[in-house]
């Protein structure tokens, strides 16, 4: 595909900056790629007025891009891609010019798109949200590598390596050094004092490893209950979830929704389950 | 001191300054008008007291003005339009292409703005007169002139080519455009202001252009307007009055075109300078 020219992969692309035609108007700016086919003016203006339907652009076919707001001119950009019954979509970041709350909306309007269109998508995105919400199949990549791909909660139980189980998941895992255990079924983990936890496979005693644990997968746990103890640092409610840092290093995060009465100095204990604790090798940063 | 006084303060030196730098032309209208007696007079008048109004027609009648300004305007246009067609090509590729041979080229399309005319006429001269060139001189002329005023050209509408964001030009190809077509279509109307403010620019150079067109060309009936002002220069000049009506009939059109034009051409000179 490489060495095929842009105008022959039948591709249709979503820049970032939305790259509408100044000086086209928005019906314009729709039928540009029609007009390039040589597709007749009636057709064209059919077209333009189907796809403005679906789109919510109908009031705004007439104005230029410069007296359209960020979200018009991103749906502008979009249209201009949906109008042209591509082979292939593809979204450079699309919405990280947009605001919080329509990057939010514009996500779910994507997705429906998609699925009402069924064409295959390729979305780019830093936004791990974005990614875990939109996607079918997942792609990480750093620095032109790929470090795993596969469906978005495969991604999430199952990260390949440190740095895919760091950037899936909000707010991001715990990475604890720790030591394999004796029995080779537990861990040591090294933070404060060194305290054990139990996983639910067997590797080699004594090999220093990392482990991975989600903020959401670690519970307060009533006194004398929990698998280990730490000081509370720094207490954040948001209303749904309370997130707690502790006060040691590292820290670590949890994500509690259980609004049970906890403040900063407080030693809360916590548990984990087996299978939700994470291992990765010290040196190579892959899953073990 | 507040600040209004000196906003005012400095309003006064620009007027000021204005008005030092504006003196030579409101002399010129105001001498053409003038009697011969009154142009000499001592203490001089800022105001004649006898215009003479039919001195543009006679200084057009014996002058035969029309045909001087026919060939300054075949200079000019000709100039513009071989400088547009080459320009525009270069300008972009030079405004797109970012490597150390595009660099060495720019330099030179500086360098070459750093010559005189009357130092190249020369060279140009006898170039010209080697492959037969001044057999037809006005065209010769219209070479020299285009030569000469395209490193400017160039400058100011490559500035104009890389504000057009590159982007809009990728998403023309992936439209189904190709690259010549993202060119006319996308890239060319939205660089349209900058390309016809620096092409006016280079009309009222070439409209005034005096060294290439004097040297090169010899018949008066193909000389330009520059050329004919010229002729009335003499050992024993004193007819002030009809050279001023002469020159006020060849500037004052040019100065009508960018009065009008003037917003439109500071806002494309300092576009591309600034997002």
């Amino acid at each position: 595909m490489n060495n095929v020219p842009p105008r022959k992969r039948d591709v249709a692309m979503v820049f970032q900056t939305y790259a509408l035609y100044p000086h086209m108007t928005v019906e314009q700016n729709l039928t540009y790629s029609l007009r390039i086919r040589g597709v007749s003016k009636a057709e064209m203006k059919k077209a333009a007025a189907e796809v403005a339907a679906t789109t919510g652009l109908s009031e705004l076919l007439g104005r230029y891009p410069r007296e359209l707001s960020g979200g018009q001119r991103q749906r502008v950009a979009m249209s201009r891609a949906i109008i042209r019954n591509p082979k292939a979509f593809l979204f450079d970041e699309p919405l990280s010019n947009l605001d919080a709350a329509l990057r939010v909306h514009m996500r779910k309007e994507i997705r429906m798109l998609h699925d009402r269109l069924g064409a295959t998508s390729v979305y780019v995105t830093h936004d791990q949200v974005e990614a875990m919400t939109m996607a079918d199949h997942v792609v990480v990549m750093r620095d032109g590598i790929i470090e795993q791909q596969g469906r978005p909660l495969d991604l999430y139980d199952r990260p390949a390596n440190k740095f895919v189980a760091g950037f899936i998941g909000s707010p991001a895992m715990n990475f604890i050094p720790a030591t394999v255990g004796q029995d080779g079924l537990s861990l040591v983990v090294h933070v404060g004092e060194p305290q054990t936890i139990v996983m639910d496979r067997a590797l080699e005693p004594g090999r220093s490893v990392f482990a991975g644990l989600r903020p959401e997968h670690l519970h307060a746990a009533d006194a004398g209950e929990g698998t280990f103890r730490f000081p509370v640092g720094i207490v954040e409610t948001t209303g749904s979830a309370t997130y707690i840092s502790t006060a040691t290093t590292p820290e670590i995060t949890i994500v509690d929704t259980t609004r049970r009465s906890i403040r900063s100095g407080d030693v809360i204990e916590l548990s984990i389950r087996p299978s939700d604790v994470h291992v990765f090798d010290a040196q190579t940063g892959m899953r073990l | 001191m507040s600040e209004m006084m000196r906003n005012r303060l400095m309003l006064a030196a620009a007027i000021f300054l204005a008005a030092i730098y504006l003196f030579p032309l409101y002399w010129m209208y105001i001498t053409a008008l003038k009697t011969g007696s009154a142009m000499f007079a001592t203490p001089p008048q800022f105001w004649p007291s006898d215009p003479q109004w039919q001195i543009y027609g006679e200084v057009w009648q014996s002058r035969n003005m029309g045909r001087y300004l026919f060939n300054s305007l075949v200079i000019a246009f000709g100039a513009v339009s071989l400088i547009c067609v080459l320009g525009v090509g270069c300008a972009y590729v030079l405004a797109r292409y970012r490597n150390v041979w595009v660099d060495i080229g720019l330099f030179l399309i500086l360098m070459l703005q750093v010559l005189p005319a009357s130092l190249m006429i020369t060279p140009i001269f006898v170039g010209f007169s080697q492959i037969g060139l001044l057999a037809s001189p006005r065209f010769a002329v219209i070479l020299a002139i285009a030569a000469k005023s395209m490193p400017f050209f160039v400058v100011l509408v490559r500035a104009t080519f890389m504000s057009v964001p590159q982007e809009l030009e990728e998403a023309a190809l992936v439209d189904g455009n190709s690259r010549v077509g993202a060119f006319w279509h996308i890239v060319l109307p939205l660089a349209r202001n900058g390309i016809l403010v620096s092409a006016i620019l280079i009309f009222m150079q070439a409209f005034g252009e005096f060294v290439y067109s004097k040297s090169i060309i010899q018949a008066v009936e193909l000389q330009p307007a520059s050329v004919g002002l010229n002729s009335f220069m003499g050992p024993n000049t004193n007819e002030w009055n009809n050279i001023m009506a002469y020159a006020t009939m060849y500037v004052t059109p040019i100065l009508a075109i960018f009065v009008l034009l003037q917003r439109r051409i500071v806002s494309g000179l300092t576009s591309g300078a600034l997002k």
